[in-house]
């Protein structure tokens, strides 16, 4: 069972990451008996149960369709499951009231696979606007902005606009925006889909650094080669139904 | 809102101004000439009331006295009426005098003579005066037509009713056109942000991925409808500063009696009241178009 704690008024404490879970957190992420089914019929989950522990590192696979992508929008809240509950950092997401949506997201960081930059905007910009939403003062934005620049090593291109940057460094400033703000949970859906090898395992190492600082880490992922080498936990979906749930687990659903 | 979000907000509706130009000069335009139209009629409307203003209070109001009311109650009757707050000036008018405007012809008078008999004259007692102020026109006439002595009194009522529903057919017609040009411009102003919003939806469905809320989405869009709406009221407040001077004088050399000066105050009142009308339109135009921001998420 979830238990609520709260981590207080993150935005004036020093960035020094998620930061080691209180001892007494056993789920950051509970799901009971979930099922969501599309107004055109679709069953995308089906009765899913599971439960994720604060600081784990999660790969969710799985064909396409099987659910994955509705599994993440419901944790953050795009979606409403039809039945079951949720429950994220011991609050009940499915009856949590529209107008607190906001602040259940600024505890998560979210990145997606095309990578929903702002074009106009430069690089620092792009990371400054995951504080700036928020209501950051400035001098909070500039300190964070730099060093989550830094951890993901684009602090020399702060300046550039994303059409000046790569594939795996316009990912990684999404990164960088995902994380500026500290999250619990970081959600990722096919984060290295249109990268190659070597830049799509320069992305999860920086998942796994963003992880060991205490940040529980879901990505969902068709990319085998990155899950049969790290060994993390495998959630497999297959038609909206877990069909295998392994601690060090590869890449198989079938 | 702090004064960093302030900042934030009001440089990113100046940015949105300037990146979405031709929309954002056809929503002002069209704001602008909507309200030049709606300042036109209600300045139309203000000349018809000063006019009628103007025609009531030189009215000159005359109490017909029951006839054969001796001289010494006619006297009394002054002075009662000459006491009355309504009233400036008083003057007996008698029977011999009124016939003497009314035939002013001496073959008339005599023709009068020889109709009625030598010293008959048919005309009552009258008592003409002048009424302060239009607002106190009909209690004057009320108080008049109480008195016993007083029969009947006339101020000319016809031409003043005739005129009056002229007064209210334009000021029906301008409140139509204020309403009609109103809706019109909220149209624009709704499909204008409209299409802004929808230039910026990467922004919003980001902003909303990182836990903005919908009033800190929707404020930028807000400050932007604010600005559209002052300065297409400033466009038509310059225009109609401008030419109400030009076209009263035009009115003036055609229609002497009808055209007036509204005064600076009164043309101040008309730019406030245009400026806020401008807002209004601006800011509702705006909210109405970010009422449900949640439709953004489905396009992740």
């Amino acid at each position: 069972m979830a238990v609520c704690f709260s981590r207080g008024s993150w935005l004036y404490s020093p960035p020094t990451g998620a930061g080691p879970r209180p001892f007494f957190v056993t789920a950051m992420i509970e799901l009971r008996n979930v099922t969501k089914i599309y107004p055109n019929g679709v069953r995308a989950l089906n009765n899913v149960s599971l439960s994720i522990p604060a600081g784990d590192f999660v790969f969710l696979v799985g064909p396409s369709g099987a659910g994955k992508s509705t599994f993440l929008r419901i944790l953050f809240r795009e979606e409403i499951p039809t039945e079951g509950q949720v429950v994220v950092d011991g609050k009940d997401i499915v009856r949590m009231p529209e107008g607190r949506v906001p602040y259940l997201r600024r505890n998560l960081g979210i990145v997606l696979q095309d990578f929903q930059l702002l074009k106009r905007r430069t690089v620092a910009e792009n990371v400054a606007f995951g504080l700036r939403v928020i209501g950051a003062a400035e001098n909070v934005i500039n300190a964070r902005v730099q060093e989550t620049l830094e951890q993901v090593g684009l602090s020399h291109k702060r300046r550039m606009f994303p059409d000046e940057l790569s594939g795996g460094e316009q990912q990684r400033v999404c990164i960088a925006r995902a994380v500026v703000n500290n999250p619990l949970i970081l959600i990722t859906d096919e984060p290295t889909g249109n990268l190659d090898p070597m830049i799509s395992l320069e992305i999860v190492q920086l998942f796994l650094e963003i992880n060991a600082r205490g940040t529980t880490v879901i990505m969902a992922t068709h990319n085998h080669h990155l899950v049969n080498k790290l060994r993390k936990r495998v959630i497999a979906l297959v038609e909206g139904r877990i069909i295998k749930d392994e601690p060090g687990g590869t890449y198989a659903y079938e | 809102m702090g004064f960093d979000n302030l900042v934030f907000f009001a440089s990113e509706a100046l940015t949105n101004l300037r990146r979405a130009g031709v929309m954002t000069f056809v929503t002002v335009s069209t704001i602008a000439v909507a309200l030049l139209l709606m300042g036109t009629f209600l300045l139309a409307s203000m000349n018809m009331e000063s006019f009628l203003a103007r025609l009531q209070e030189e009215a000159m109001v005359t109490a017909f006295l029951v006839p054969g009311t001796a001289s010494d109650r006619v006297s009394a009757l002054k002075m009662q009426i000459t006491a009355f707050d309504e009233v400036t000036e008083v003057t007996v008018v008698t029977p011999e005098a009124a016939a003497r405007e009314l035939f002013t012809d001496p073959a008339d008078q005599k023709l009068l003579q020889v109709g009625l008999g030598e010293g008959t004259n048919p005309l009552p007692y009258t008592i003409r005066m002048k009424v302060r102020s239009s607002h106190d026109l009909q209690a004057l006439v009320d108080k008049l037509k109480a008195l016993p002595q007083v029969e009947s009194v006339s101020y000319g009522e016809e031409a003043f009713r005739q005129f009056q529903g002229l007064s209210h057919l334009l000021w029906i017609g301008s409140l139509l056109v204020i309403v009609l040009l109103g809706l019109a411009s909220l149209f624009i102003v709704y499909n204008t942000v409209r299409l802004t919003l929808f230039m910026r939806r990467e922004e919003v469905i980001i902003m909303r991925l990182v836990g903005a809320t919908n009033w800190f989405i929707r404020w930028p869009f807000v400050i932007e409808g604010f600005l559209h709406g002052l300065l297409g009221a400033a466009v038509a407040v310059v225009v109609l500063a401008v030419g109400t001077p030009f076209i009263m004088a035009r009115l003036a050399a055609l229609v002497p009696f009808f055209a007036f000066d509204p005064g600076a105050v009164a043309l101040v009142k008309l730019s406030v009241k245009l400026c806020l009308m401008g807002v209004v339109l601006g800011v509702s135009g705006s909210l109405l178009c970010l009422r449900d921001l949640n439709a953004f998420g489905r396009e992740m």
